[in-house]
């Protein structure tokens, strides 16, 4: 009897599921809104024709096939949306509310009569609004669902974006993005902020480390050919207001830009869908094709500036100017967007060392060269290299050189803030404005440990000669000896403060007592692959596994120019006797003798004379 | 044993089965209904709210596009739009006969298939057909440009003025 | 006269024909009326092709509800919802890359009861596959696989492997992120088996990776190769449980019990099984089964020697306790739907997998050990473990504690089974939930 009455009980609850599931199904909203609009179009239509065919019309999902833009789509907007091409519901409230007309969309006023220029029957509602035309429940047809990579742009913002930015991405003029799939014109008047994002791309140098089709080649960033299609805005703008906040590793520089400039920028990248509607498969493959053929055949010397293709005027009328000028150098550096990220005078883009009068720092020669491959003299310098020409290099590197009008010695205090800070740091720790930006990072005078174990003329020299390889530049020609004394008493005092004691002399050759030889490469070799992989890394790049956590990071010892500007009498005190206020251990106690370190650094040596002999031969080729 | 046994089933029959009966009664009908909402609902299910073909109420756009005089077939619609001064009206081309297009001349329609013919307002001249070509409702919508709704017939030599 | 007698003894009148004709249907689809006796009983287990595979008659021990907790029947209630679901979703599924999440959306939006039928065939196909592993569990901690039931344990085992690929090759169909990651990482596990680990995944794939012809093999596997090697399994599996005698049970089941002692029959029918049996002579009844085709049936269900009879019939007792665990899973799988929605992911981006990527929950013990080791954690374990599976009935000589829950004389069998369970329940668990970005450990809280 038990059996049977759960047996019943069970029976009848099944009923009661299968009647909810059942009247769950049987009703839509759509259906009430539809309703209301038949109603109320047929209180305002003008004969009793209109009002007969309106009084029996029934609900029905109403759906827009839309075969012109891409993969098919299928718009049921108009489900709910159904009077948003009817003109007398202009002011109703949503979803009755009808699409207004405008100007700006082309749309025309003919006796007195709006005429749309984009037939909702042709067009649909997605190509331009994006949301989720299959959906009939609001949360997914507007694209509220976070699984849906097309809300409504500029309308809709999902939960899971973050607060600070929902309110930021809200407003019509996100749709921007969306014209541009069909206008591409560089001055269509209709997306001011798609033009100005533009514009923005390259005068705040992204074109550099960016590629985009059609207007820009970098290589050093991801490519943003199809940004828009890949990432949702929220993305896209975190990504540039806080480069490092989706990928840990970036080295993409933080810009300074007002809220206004990140918008322009957002919506010109979210435009950036990879395809667009006005162009064909064969377009494509033309523009792919002669692209090519531009670049293959493009002859060094000639100036072609194919990266400000939209900024051709300025181009052209600098390029008739003698070639080798300064005043050319000039127009260029500002043109290719240097202060974007570099101070040059009263620009400053707080990204990178100032340049305001590199005339004094560095060589012509180093100039150009730094130009064509920023890595092979800095080598984990973050600057693109990028591909001008030969002449626009001279230019460049001529008008730096003019610039030798270092701010006038004054106090070592001044002269720190004028000339140390922006690297070092006001503090001295290292955590100068562009610090984050500068690999090796500065040094950070407040650690006592390294700035005592190294001798006075050694620093000295450093700030003399500078130290190669690094963002480091000889200031000789800015401080003389007497102000650079004065300017490490300065340090000393303020920022190391401990008293400095005398360096207990070393043990060490001058020269390296191990001739360089195959079998000492070989044993240096092994060496290195059981001692100094951890950090140094395996191919001595600096980028070994624990390198992350070690500040000062241990040393690129495929840095060249760093390498063969020290003597191995500094490179057998740091491997022997470590470095100070470092991680650097003194290998002498953990059973290195001279003879293995001797061994190291022919092995050291010899990668970086393999490197160097590669660089000379790329110099060669790049000057011919 | 088994006689104590019968007798209790002897005893407690008159009551429980009546109970049980009841509990049968309703186990049943939860049973059946549920089976019952159950197919119904499949059949909902399987009959499609939305296709993927042209709807059945499209908008052919303004009136000017169809100047006075005008007979044309749209072919993605399978209707014919008809002009004759301030009048205008759609009429199918599907064949009444097994479904063909019929073909759209001045003096009517003419079904390449089976050889039907219709005059000009589709009524049957000759042929196999055994009804006149159905004409559309015709619409104007708030817009101001035609609408056609293929899921509604009118009554033949219904004139929409425009 | 004779002639017009004998014809309408032969034929009934034109009227009488049309007022039983609804009887006349019934009775000829169903052959018996309801029944009310003993025979009818029988008959209607007989005659009735749904109830032919039962037996008519049941050994109490069978019914008792908390001996098999009814999973098998509801292992097999569900493979028909998951039938009769799929085959409506087929009319609307697509199965192409370019269709197959907008077919996904049109079932959310524009179509009647679609979401609630994917719901649905979702969730029952996760229940499914929980519910065969602890129908297997139940079977292993109940000592039922033992002779002569061996080889039907081996057949269940290919069942809920069955049912694991069956699911497996679901989970691809909505093209969507969670399912176009979860079959590259559980592709990925299988492709690490040696020898012959590439080239099973190129077949299954059709392709290097998982893209349109990998959609269209999961299709056909999930719709049509799959189902009907279950079906005809299942068909076996359950001959195989009459073949083999029944559902186990402990020898001292078939002593003889006093009324009240056991299942909470219908007093009524025991109370007629009882006179049944009195009625035609206690010891006579039984001998004379000795020659009945009964003798040819193996297991303790033969009625040779002194045996005392503890059965009842299937009708109604047995085909009331099925109803009930029917209408119980349906009820579960309704409610379930009805409240959780089945998950929709984005749309395929091959370009940018979720982090973590994760398999299907009842794989992620797998994926899980393979983040110790690829190979052991993805084939070798694993591997192993359905050997063993396949190997117990075998391996397992004992010949006690047949149907007792934990039986004290499978104390060892039943600990290492009972480690196996656990396990890999708890990696499941960590894999599911404490594993974050970069499958990483983290809190779920």
């Amino acid at each position: 009897m038990k059996t049977r009455l759960a047996l019943a009980l069970a029976s009848i609850a099944i009923l009661v599921v299968h009647g909810m599931v059942f009247y769950q199904q049987f009703f839509h909203e759509w259906e009430t809104y539809q309703k209301s609009y038949f109603k109320q179009a047929s209180t305002l239509s003008k004969n009793e024709a209109e009002k007969a065919v309106l009084d029996s019309r029934s609900p029905k999902i109403e759906q827009i096939m839309v075969t012109q833009f891409g993969n098919a789509r299928v718009d049921r907007c108009t489900t709910c949306h159904i009077g948003s091409d009817d003109p007398r519901f202009k002011d109703a409230p949503h979803p009755y509310k009808a699409h207004p007309y405008s100007e700006a969309l082309g749309d025309k006023q003919v006796n007195g009569k709006w005429e749309r220029r984009h037939k909702f029957a042709d067009i649909g509602c997605t190509v331009c609004h994006d949301g989720q035309g299959r959906g009939l429940e609001e949360f997914y047809a507007h694209g509220e669902d976070e699984f849906w990579t097309e809300p409504m742009l500029g309308y809709v913002v999902q939960e899971n974006w973050k607060p600070e930015y929902q309110k930021k991405l809200k407003g019509k003029e996100f749709m921007q993005a969306n014209c541009t799939q069909c206008h591409t014109e560089n001055d269509f008047a209709s997306t001011p902020l798609v033009n100005k994002g533009r514009e923005l791309f390259i005068t705040k140098n992204c074109y550099g480390c960016h590629r985009i089709e059609g207007v820009s080649n970098g290589t050093l960033g991801p490519d943003l050919s199809d940004v828009g299609k890949k990432w949702k805005l929220d993305y896209i703008y975190e990504s540039i207001v806080d480069p490092r906040a989706n990928s840990k590793t970036s080295f993409m520089p933080q810009f300074k830009l007002t809220e206004e400039e990140t918008k322009a920028l957002t919506v010109f990248l979210k435009s950036r869908r990879g395809f667009n509607f006005a162009e064909t498969n064969l377009d494509r493959y033309r523009a792919a094709l002669d692209k090519g053929h531009v670049e293959t055949s493009k002859p060094p010397t000639t100036d072609t500036n194919t990266e400000n293709a939209d900024k051709g005027d300025t181009t052209e009328a600098t390029t008739s100017a003698p070639s080798t000028s300064v005043a050319l150098g000039q127009t260029l550096v500002d043109q290719k967007a240097c202060a974007a990220c570099h101070k040059i005078g009263d620009k400053d883009g707080g990204i990178a060392p100032d340049l305001s009068f590199e005339g004094l720092m560095r060589d012509d020669k180093w100039v150009v060269a730094h130009f064509k491959d920023p890595r092979a003299l800095v080598p984990d310098s973050i600057m693109p290299a990028f591909s001008f020409s030969d002449n626009e290099y001279q230019a460049m590197s001529a008008y730096l050189m003019s610039l030798t009008q270092a701010p006038a010695a004054a106090s070592a205090k001044e002269n720190y803030q004028n000339y140390c800070a922006r690297c070092h740091g006001d503090k001295g720790d290292g955590h100068g404005m562009i610090a984050t930006y500068l690999d090796p990072y500065p040094r950070d005078f407040t650690n006592a440990g390294f700035m005592n174990s190294k001798p006075e003329d050694r620093l000295i020299k450093s700030i003399q000669e500078g130290v190669g390889g690094t963002s480091m530049p000889a200031w000789k020609n800015v401080l003389n000896e007497e102000q650079s004394k004065e300017l490490l008493d300065y340090i000393a005092k303020t920022y190391t403060k401990q008293k400095r004691q005398n360096i207990k002399p070393k043990s060490v050759p001058e020269k390296n007592p191990v001739a360089m030889s195959t079998q000492s490469n070989a044993r240096g070799e092994q060496i290195y692959l059981q001692r100094c992989t951890g950090c140094h890394g395996r191919k001595a790049d600096g980028k070994g596994a624990n390198s992350l956590d070690i500040l000062p990071r241990p040393r690129n010892l495929l840095n060249s120019e760093f390498v063969n500007s020290t003597s191995d009498k500094r490179l057998f005190e740091s491997i022997m006797y470590g470095v100070q206020g470092t991680a650097m251990p003194p290998w002498v106690d953990y059973g290195l003798t001279k003879n293995d370190v001797g061994d190291l650094i022919n092995y050291i040596r010899s990668l970086n004379q393999e490197k160097n002999k590669l660089m000379a031969a790329n110099f060669v080729k790049a000057c011919h | 044993m088994s006689e104590k046994n019968g007798a209790q089933v002897e005893n407690e029959s008159s009551e429980p089965i009546s109970r049980r009966k009841v509990l049968a009664w309703l186990t049943s009908m939860g049973i059946l209904g549920s089976a019952i909402v159950t197919i119904f609902s499949n059949l909902v299910f399987i009959k499609p709210r939305a296709t993927y073909g042209q709807p059945t109420r499209f908008s052919i756009g303004t009136p000017d596009q169809y100047p006075p005089g005008t007979r044309i077939a749209l072919g993605d619609q399978k209707v014919a739009v008809i002009r004759e001064g301030n009048k205008m009206c759609a009429i199918s081309i599907t064949c009444t006969h097994l479904g063909c297009i019929v073909g759209v001349a001045e003096t009517g329609f003419a079904c390449p298939c089976h050889g039907s013919r219709f005059d000009q307002d589709g009524n049957v001249t000759g042929g196999p057909a055994p009804k006149p070509l159905p004409w559309y409702e015709v619409s104007l919508a708030p817009n101001g440009e035609l609408e056609i709704d293929k899921g509604k017939e009118v009554t033949a030599g219904k004139w929409f003025t425009v | 006269m004779v002639y017009s007698m004998s014809k309408k003894s032969q034929k009934k009148s034109f009227l009488s024909a049309i007022t039983e004709f609804p009887a006349a249907v019934w009775s000829s689809v169903f052959r018996n009326p309801l029944p009310h006796t003993d025979l009818g009983r029988s008959r209607t287990s007989f005659t009735n092709f749904f109830l032919h595979m039962h037996p008519v008659k049941v050994h109490k021990h069978t019914l008792k509800p908390f001996f098999t907790m009814g999973l098998g029947l509801m292992s097999f209630f569900l493979f028909l919802i998951l039938v009769v679901t799929g085959v409506l979703l087929m009319f609307y599924y697509v199965p192409s890359t370019a269709q197959a999440y907008d077919r996904m959306l049109d079932l959310r939006g524009s179509v009647a009861f679609g979401v609630f039928l994917r719901n649905m065939h979702r969730w029952s196909a996760h229940g499914m596959v929980a519910v065969v592993f602890l129908h297997m569990c139940r079977v292993f901690f109940t000592g039922s696989y033992k002779k002569p039931r061996e080889f039907n344990w081996v057949i269940g085992v290919v069942l809920f492997l069955l049912t694991l690929f069956l699911s497996f090759t679901g989970y691809l169909l909505p093209w969507d992120q969670l399912a176009f990651w979860a079959i590259t990482v559980g592709t990925a596990i299988a492709g690490y088996a040696p020898v012959v680990g590439d080239q099973m995944r190129f077949l299954l794939l059709g392709d290097t990776t998982v893209g349109q012809e990998a959609l269209l093999r999961f299709y056909v596997l999930h719709v049509a190769v799959l189902p009907l090697i279950t079906t005809v399994l299942i068909g076996i599996h359950f001959w195989r449980i009459r073949k083999d005698g029944g559902l186990s049970r402990p020898d001292e089941a078939d002593k003889v019990e006093t009324a009240e002692a056991v299942v909470p029959l219908e007093p009524a029918l025991a109370g007629a099984g009882a006179m049944a049996y009195t009625a035609s002579g206690d010891i006579d009844f039984i001998e004379k089964k000795k020659y009945g085709i009964q003798g040819l049936v193996r297991g303790p269900f033969t009625k040779v020697g002194n045996v005392p009879d503890n059965t009842v019939y299937s009708w109604p007792n047995l085909l009331l306790a099925e109803l009930f665990v029917f209408i119980l899973t349906v009820l579960g799988i309704l409610v379930m739907s009805y409240f959780f929605n089945a998950p929709l992911e984005e749309p395929v981006n091959v370009m940018h997998p979720p982090n973590p990527a994760k398999a299907p929950w009842y794989f992620l013990g797998l994926q899980e050990m393979v983040s110790y080791s690829a190979f052991w954690g993805g084939v070798g374990i694993p591997g192993i473990e359905v050997l063993i599976l396949l190997l117990v009935p075998y391996l397992d000589r004992g010949k006690e504690g047949v149907g007792k829950w934990f039986a004290k004389e499978r104390l060892l069998a039943n600990t290492l089974f009972m480690t196996f369970v656990v396990v890999n329940i708890i990696l499941i668990i960590i894999g599911t939930f404490f594993r974050g970005e970069n499958w990483e450990f983290a809190s779920p809280f």
